[in-house]
């Protein structure tokens, strides 16, 4: 279920009452702990290079950009005893030749780097398809006429699935997280808001949604980022990194996924 | 086990009297003008100082000495002293009536000595507020608030700005007992904690307990916080009520048969609703936001030996957005007891106690249909006796059988909804106890109270049972029928605390006190929301254990009018409960899986001044302290400061009696901010900026201050009716107290990220009340 979107509302509904509140920007003296490995990596059924990022993070005053890095061994194997090796790219920037994920495979991504092997392993699920996106008017922003966007599928029954999302809107990706389990909807044709909080998204929009079906571990992962990420006044559960799949732990992931896009024009 | 106990316990009660020759005296004191019992009214004897008591919470007292003539003298607070000359060559019942006084004849009649009973009493870690008091301290939108008063006392810590959550002595929130009338308020907060559910109109009186909690009480490891309701006029019918800028309230109290019975009737509503019409925002505009309360309270005394009181408790939250989403919570309680003297010395009180809370969340749109609820209700039988046995025992001694059953959550749906029904399976246990604690006037320096507690824990079937390892995996499952045992717990809970009076005005006082928890709150947001699930101790989850010590000095200046006292203590906590990563709380039937285990310390320094009597009069209390936590899968297992320890925390308040009909008042508070964690980095992930952390709670949030004033304007005395203005103004200097602080790419400077700081209450806040009784 999503909660997220209940406590949006309610947050919402607590500051737009009080009208007292305020923010600004501070500054603030962080720690500094810089310079640990991060690694993306994603193996989806789409036939293509895939690709795996290393990098490093930064001090939280730097600007938004991560060392990479380079140098390091990469390659994926499967169940069915292929090993797909992973040449570096642009620096940091690991690809496969063109191979395609398959439903119910077990991958496993090895990456060495400055000494130390990094394992993760990941099921790919079988598709969902995506049946359609539609819009509507944004149920708080509705006097400004701004809309928010729903996606539809059918939920295969019986079996456990998670879903991922990413809204991009005019090609800008939407901030926010969006994650689904089916705990609460197995079996059942689901409609999902995608209640964010970061744009407005006006008729005349194009809005594009990619639907990931994913593995337990990376929703686990992308749901605790998502907790983080609504960080509503009053405060929610301490931060912390969010579970990786990787040992030994570093930050990221390791995820194999289906990936399908769907596009409309709001109107 | 605890048959056997009170078996003893009721063997104990029937000795035959020690001292041949004494006597005894009982009655009960109450207000003369309203005749509602007053609660811990003294009664010395001026012949014998170092003998005296206090009357119970039903204003029933009792005192045996050898035969002789003796001056009796009754105190209470805020109302003229009463002596009784008594010729004891038999036993005697002495009711007596009290007659209050107002603030200005106290400055006068100096005749009326205060007394040193905090000096004098065993009792530690106790705080009694009276309601004169509470009424006087301003507040947020003039909504007079038990909760957010009681945090004004030292030890004693706000859960944020705002919030009628608290935190004693660095226990958690849910390890507060919140008692009205006997029966459990498991979310005193109404609209995310910015109001309490008590109703001060309706509340008599108000005691919390941080440390040393006497032996009648227990379930909960910081405090108890128990508040008594107003009985209602047994005299005269009066009806008064007031109109604020936020809700309106009304009380009628009068007799049922007077001199005998009384009823007192008190609701309380708010109208934010109308500050939504005035939105442009036609969403908002449709969209309903209020709570309301329901007191109602009837007493009958049938004779000088049987009474009845019947008591009840009905609030709600309703908060909805129109066509959309809604949401409700509240809580309900129902206490009937019987009192009953057995003797001029045995007092009884037989209590059957209903308490429930429950909340629903809803989702009005078609595709998203559901209904989810959750709720908690409680029956509980209480047996509770007092028996005065000689002039410097008192025992007390009783029993109690709770039934919990608790729903964590049902969603319901339709055919249309993205959503399946979904019900997670009730559960069922008991929480018991037996007590016996014995106030023991050693001799005219020392006295000690000191008690035991057994409490046991029965989680009961029918239903599922499933045992989990650390990472969470299911690890064994059984099923249980009706009624049958899952798991149990006891716990022997001692309690002791002693004074000993270095001098007429001075004493030092120690004590030590174990408590136990079995009923768990889980809510992983530090926010008041209405979604709290509680769960009982399992299979998993241990009962949570609270050692206390703590120590202190005492001592009252100029006849005393002025008090002081130190405090320190030292807590051990144990089986304390956090989440892990990812934790979704809310209809989750595997809930128990989510749990990590850890131990706590805290420990501080509580220093308090207070004037108590004059026209001016008010306190200074400070606290330095720290609370820490350990999990083993948290912060590497390495101690890491509770997002409720807080190193300082000042309150300063002041009420001055300008002439008879005006009044001023103010408070000022400064306290540490909490401990926060803040990132240490950040990288890309997903294409999203994401910040990296080390640790838990190793920043704090900016220091909090504020300063409130308030008056209040008596209206001109009227013979039919009365009224006054109370106005306030909240944080008088416009502080801004950081709420939050959050983390995002910066809105301005592109391919940067920035930190915001959220204030809810940036701004003065002012307020008035108009009050009316006639």
């Amino acid at each position: 279920m999503g909660t997220k979107k209940y406590k949006f509302y309610l947050v919402a509904l607590l500051i737009s009452i009080t009208a007292l509140s305020c923010t600004k920007v501070i500054d603030l003296k962080l720690g500094n702990v810089a310079g640990q490995l991060v690694i993306e990596a994603n193996v989806t059924n789409a036939n293509g290079r895939q690709f795996i990022q290393l990098s490093k993070n930064v001090p939280f005053t730097n600007t938004n950009t991560y060392p990479p890095v380079t140098g390091a061994t990469v390659s994926v194997t499967d169940n069915q005893g292929n090993t797909y090796p992973f040449t570096e790219g642009p620096a940091g920037s690991y690809y496969s030749t063109a191979f395609a994920g398959v439903a119910g495979n077990t991958y496993t991504m090895t990456a060495t780097t400055n000494g130390t092997t990094y394992t993760a392993s990941s099921v790919m699920p079988a598709l969902v398809p995506l049946d359609s996106l539609t819009f509507k008017k944004n149920a708080f922003k509705s006097t400004n006429n701004l809309r928010e966007i729903t996606v539809h599928y059918q939920d295969p029954p019986g079996i456990a699935n998670q879903y991922r999302f990413i809204l991009s809107v005019n090609s800008v990706q939407v901030k926010d997280i969006f994650v689904l389990n089916d705990a609460f909807s197995d079996g059942r044709y689901v409609d999902f808001d995608l209640v964010e909080n970061d744009t407005d998204i006006h008729p005349g929009d194009t809005a594009t949604v990619e639907m990931q079906c994913i593995d337990k571990a990376v929703y686990t992962y992308w749901f605790t980022l998502m907790q983080q990420q609504f960080n509503s006044p009053g405060g929610e559960v301490a931060p912390s990194n969010p579970p990786t799949n990787i040992t030994p732990v570093c930050l990221g992931y390791f995820s194999t996924h289906t990936t399908q896009r769907e596009t409309i024009i709001v109107r | 086990m605890a048959k056997a106990l009170l078996f003893i316990l009721l063997s104990l009660a029937t000795l035959p009297v020690f001292a041949q020759k004494k006597f005894t005296i009982n009655g009960t004191i109450e207000d003369a003008a309203t005749g509602e019992k007053l609660i811990g009214a003294t009664v010395k004897i001026k012949e014998q100082p170092q003998n005296g008591t206090i009357t119970n919470a039903y204003g029933f007292y009792s005192i045996s000495v050898a035969s002789g003539t003796y001056t009796l003298v009754y105190t209470y607070i805020g109302y003229q002293p009463v002596e009784q000359e008594v010729v004891l060559d038999k036993s005697h019942a002495i009711d007596i009536s009290l007659h209050a006084k107002n603030e200005l004849t106290e400055v006068v009649i100096s005749s009326n000595k205060p007394n040193n009973d905090n000096v004098a009493s065993p009792q530690m870690g106790e705080e009694k507020l009276n309601m004169a008091q509470i009424n006087e301290v301003p507040v947020l939108l003039g909504e007079k608030d038990i909760l957010k008063t009681i945090t004004l006392l030292p030890g004693i810590k706000a859960a944020g700005e705002g919030n009628t959550g608290f935190y004693v002595r660095g226990g958690a929130s849910d390890q507060n007992l919140i008692l009205l009338d006997e029966a459990t308020v498991y979310n005193a907060s109404h609209f995310f904690g910015f109001f309490s559910t008590f109703n001060s109109d309706a509340i008599k009186d108000v005691t919390i307990y941080k440390g040393g909690m006497p032996a009648e009480y227990g379930g909960r490891l910081s405090s108890v916080l128990d508040v008594k309701m107003n009985d209602g006029n047994n005299k005269d019918y009066t009806v008064q009520g007031g109109l604020g800028l936020i809700s309106s309230r009304i009380k009628i109290e009068g007799p049922i048969v007077k001199d005998k019975g009384s009823f007192m009737i008190s609701a309380r509503r708010t109208y934010i609703d109308l500050f939504l019409k005035a939105s442009s925002d036609s969403t908002i505009k449709g969209s309903s936001i209020y709570f309301y309360d329901l007191n109602a309270k009837a007493n009958y005394h049938f004779d000088d030996n049987n009474a009845i009181y019947i008591s009840g408790y009905f609030g709600k939250d309703v908060l909805a957005l129109k066509n959309t989403f809604g949401t409700n919570w509240g809580n309900s309680t129902g206490t009937v007891r019987f009192n009953h003297l057995f003797n001029n010395r045995l007092f009884s009180n037989t209590s059957i106690v209903f308490s429930n809370y429950n909340y629903a969340i809803e989702d009005f749109e078609s595709d998203n249909y559901f209904k989810a609820t959750s709720q908690i209700t409680d029956v509980n039988f209480k047996e509770d006796l007092q028996y005065s046995m000689t002039s410097n025992h008192t025992l007390k001694f009783g029993l109690n059988v709770l039934h919990h059953t608790i729903a964590p959550g049902d969603i319901t749906t339709n055919s249309t909804s993205s959503f399946n029904d979904v019900s997670v399976e009730q559960r069922y246990g008991y929480e018991n106890a037996a007590y016996v604690s014995d106030d023991w006037r050693v001799n005219s320096k020392l006295t000690l109270l000191y008690g035991l507690r057994l409490s046991g824990m029965f989680l009961l079937g029918p239903g599922t049972f499933k045992t989990y390892d650390a990472a969470g995996n299911t690890l064994t499952s059984a099923t249980y029928s009706s009624g049958q045992l899952v798991k149990d717990y006891f716990n022997l809970e001692p309690r002791i605390s002693a004074s000993y009076l270095l001098s007429d005005v001075s004493s030092i006082k120690a004590s030590y006190n174990r408590n136990t928890q079995n009923i768990h709150l889980l809510n992983n947001s530090t926010s008041s929301t209405p979604t709290d699930l509680y769960v009982m101790s399992s299979n998993n989850i241990k009962p949570e254990i609270a050692d206390q010590v703590s120590t202190g000095f005492f001592e009252n200046f100029k006849d005393n009018t002025y008090e002081f006292s130190a405090e320190v203590y030292y807590k051990w906590l144990q089986n304390q409960i956090d989440y892990k990563d990812g934790a979704q709380l809310i209809v989750n039937p595997d809930v128990e899986s989510l749990l990590t285990y850890g131990t706590g310390r805290a420990y501080g320094l509580e220093l308090f001044f207070k004037k108590k009597y004059g026209r001016f009069n008010g306190w200074i209390g400070y606290t330095l302290s720290r609370t820490e936590l350990k999990f083993a899968a948290i912060n590497n297992d390495q101690y890491f400061p509770a997002t409720q320890d807080r190193t300082h925390d000042l309150s300063v308040v002041g009420i001055y009696q300008l002439n008879k009909r005006w009044s001023f008042s103010s408070d000022f508070v400064y306290g540490t901010g909490n401990a926060v964690t803040y990132p240490t980095g950040k990288y890309e992930i997903g294409g999203l900026t994401t910040f990296s952390y080390s640790g838990r709670n190793g920043y704090r949030l900016p220091s909090t201050n504020r300063l409130d004033i308030g008056a209040t304007l008596e209206g001109k005395e009227h013979k039919k009716y009365h009224s006054s203005w109370t106005f306030s103004i909240y944080n008088v200097y416009a502080h801004r107290d950081p709420y939050t602080i959050t983390f995002r790419d910066s809105k301005t400077v592109p391919n940067t990220t920035e930190a915001v700081e959220t204030s809810i209450f940036a701004t003065r806040i002012p307020s008035v009340t108009w009050n009316f009784k006639f």
